[in-house]
């Protein structure tokens, strides 16, 4: 069970050879807008994945960004509660919703902004503010980056079950923001800042890898309804590619989200990186569900730094 | 798992009786939140039975400060102080989280909250001192000559020759630390400030001025981004200006409190209301956001039960005001 690799102590769980590692499974699932009935179609996914929740407490980490009136930099609020919604149906014994915006400590107004309340219904004993949670100090054996060390929220570190709930859009530092990028939010700005500037600092390709070697997703569920491309993760243009991509690798599940978005994962570096120990980014060791990648493919503009990740 | 609780709501119909109940509104709801937070350690943590903290434990002893009356909240005080004394680290910093062995942007606000407390001189003298030598690596002088050199395109054209704070050492200037540091430097007796803060002041005084959003206001201290204006946030812009409020009569003061004074209706978070209205005030701008406003912000979720976002609407109702004069020795 993947939470072993959580208390920092062990990480063989997360790291394994992908030669070593068994295929993974991503699910496409093809959603118009956010009025569709998202609880149905994640219940129908989640039941073939079955994954080992009952009795569990499950964690969601949405991408929770800004202030989003417009719906484009978050994941939207109708998915986190269909998510939430599928987790306790399939007998989670807790469901939990948490982040740590990396650019406002006003997380409050955030949840205001993207409406939460309205989709989950009182967020008592619910939302967790990774930003001021109780904090771990945890070692970081990857050394990726120059970080020897984290100080990471109990209440990741804590849970049986972690899922990562991003938007998909492009980054103007990392290429894309995806479910492995969407773990910056569990580093708690009470100890690192807004936004969590150490990461940029030693790396934000190789933080990416030191952060997931700790707490790496057990499963993603990417809100691709209305992404963002160019220059995000804040200042992009909205993208619909009307799909929610599922899995229970987050290197897989990223990767095939690249390809949706007509990038080639093989070319993002931390993704490139996650393929060795993470994850399953080679094509041949993803068992796909759903939509094939040509049917919804939609491809996303890049800031010029990145146009060595399209296709063509 | 510390979870928000916005059920856990308070009625607060029976104290809409008008202006004179709410001189005493903080009085009956949070100083009696903040003393019942306090941890056996002194110290405060961010969420009522959390691990005590430095920044939780500055921000409500600044608050509880401003209400000192009577003995017990003089013993909460003292403890508190005696907290954040035992937590400074050898260097003269404070660190974020228990065990940290590097200190960072809190002990801006721990000298600020120690300040008005004799037995701490010390303690403040060796953080200013700690702060003052603590300088932003993005703008060491081998940086920037390396930049002029650089062939990537830059992310953000900043004057790097302006310095401020970051949020952890070694890194990069930002508002809010920057803003944090300038405020302490300001409450500190002169006899304690190092002779390299008349300096560090002037250099993130411009920092800030520098890094300014174009309509006025800040965000985090990145005004543009690849050549796209950045928007400005109510907290950093709220810090910023009390950080600056020496300096009023410069355009960019104005133009940021007309930022602020324009976004006051689009405001939804307590912390963002808080502190928008604490520097309103300062500036002479009284009850552009009203008292129902905050009233309700906490009846709604009682400021989801947040030392920090509860000591800022302690501040706002302080009868003293001391800290937004000269420190007071107590």
């Amino acid at each position: 069970m993947a939470r072993s690799t959580r208390d920092g102590l062990t990480m063989q769980d997360s790291l394994i050879p992908s030669f070593q590692r068994p295929p993974s499974r991503v699910a496409i699932r093809h959603a118009a807008d956010y009025n569709e009935d998202l609880a149905a179609i994640l219940y129908e996914t989640l039941r073939e994945f079955d994954p080992p929740i009952r009795g569990k407490t499950v964690l969601l980490k949405p991408n929770l960004v800004g202030l989003d009136p417009l719906g484009v930099m978050n994941t939207h609020p109708a998915v986190i509660a269909a998510a939430r919604e599928i987790f306790l149906r399939m007998g989670a014994s807790e469901v939990f919703i948490g982040d740590g915006p990396a650019m406002d400590r006003d997380t409050e107004a955030i949840l205001e902004s993207v409406r939460l309340l309205e989709y989950t219904g009182p967020l008592r004993r619910t939302f967790v503010d990774f930003n001021v949670d109780d904090v771990k100090r945890v070692p970081l054996r990857t050394r990726a980056s120059r970080l020897k060390e984290l100080y990471l929220p109990k209440s990741v570190l804590g849970a049986d079950f972690l899922v990562s709930m991003p938007k998909l859009k492009t980054h103007h530092w990392a290429g894309v923001t995806l479910s492995l990028k969407n773990m910056f939010g569990i580093v708690p700005g009470s100890c690192y800042g807004w936004p969590k500037n150490v990461l940029h600092w030693a790396g934000i390709d190789r933080s990416i890898l030191d952060i997931n070697a700790v707490a790496r997703p057990d499963f993603a569920i990417v809100d691709g309804i209305m992404g963002m491309e160019g220059n995000g993760p804040i200042q992009g243009e909205p993208k619909a590619s009307k799909v929610l991509v599922v899995g229970d690798d987050p290197v897989a599940v990223d990767a095939t989200c690249c390809r949706v978005m007509g990038l080639v994962p093989e070319r993002v570096n931390y993704l490139a990186r996650a393929g060795t120990l993470l994850g399953h980014v080679n094509p041949e060791k993803i068992q796909q569900l759903g939509e094939s990648i040509d049917r919804v493919r939609t491809p996303f503009a890049v800031l010029e730094e990145f146009s060595r990740l399209r296709e063509n | 798992m510390e979870t928000i609780d916005a059920a856990n709501t308070v009625n607060l119909s029976s104290h809409h009786t008008g202006e004179a109940m709410e001189s005493s509104f903080a009085e009956n709801f949070y100083l009696p939140f903040l003393q019942s937070a306090q941890n056996a350690d002194g110290g405060w943590g961010f969420y009522p039975g959390s691990l005590s903290r430095v920044e939780p434990t500055c921000w409500a002893l600044i608050a509880l400060a401003e209400f000192q009356s009577g003995e017990e909240v003089g013993e909460r005080l003292s403890r508190g102080f005696q907290f954040l004394r035992a937590s400074q680290l050898p260097v003269g910093s404070w660190p974020a989280a228990p065990e940290q062995e590097a200190g960072c942007w809190v002990s801006s606000l721990a000298c600020w909250a120690l300040v008005s407390n004799k037995e701490s001189t010390d303690a403040v003298a060796a953080g200013l001192r700690w702060l003052c030598e603590d300088w932003p690596k993005d703008s060491s002088p081998l940086r920037r000559m390396l930049k002029k050199f650089s062939s990537m395109r830059e992310f953000a054209q900043h004057n790097d020759s302006y310095r401020g704070w970051g949020w952890t050492p070694r890194t990069s200037s930002w508002v809010e630390p920057t803003s944090f540091a300038l405020i302490a430097l300001s409450q500190c007796p002169r006899e304690l400030l190092p002779r390299s803060a008349a300096r560090r002041r002037q250099l993130a005084r411009s920092m800030l001025f520098d890094r300014m959003c174009p309509g006025g206001g800040w965000n985090c201290g990145n005004p543009r981004t690849y050549g796209v204006d950045g928007e400005s946030l109510v907290i950093p812009t709220s810090w910023a200006l009390i950080a600056l409020r020496e300096e009023q009569d410069r355009p960019e003061i104005a133009a940021s409190l007309a930022w602020l004074k324009k976004n006051l209706s689009g405001i939804q978070g307590s912390s963002s209301l808080a502190v928008a209205r604490l520097c309103l005030e300062i500036f002479g701008e009284q009850h552009l956001i009203t008292d129902q406003k905050l009233k309700d912000a906490f009846s709604k979720n009682e400021f989801l039960r947040n030392t920090v976002a509860t000591s800022w609407h302690c501040l706002v109702y302080s009868k003293s005001q001391r800290w937004r004069a000269q420190p007071v020795m107590v």
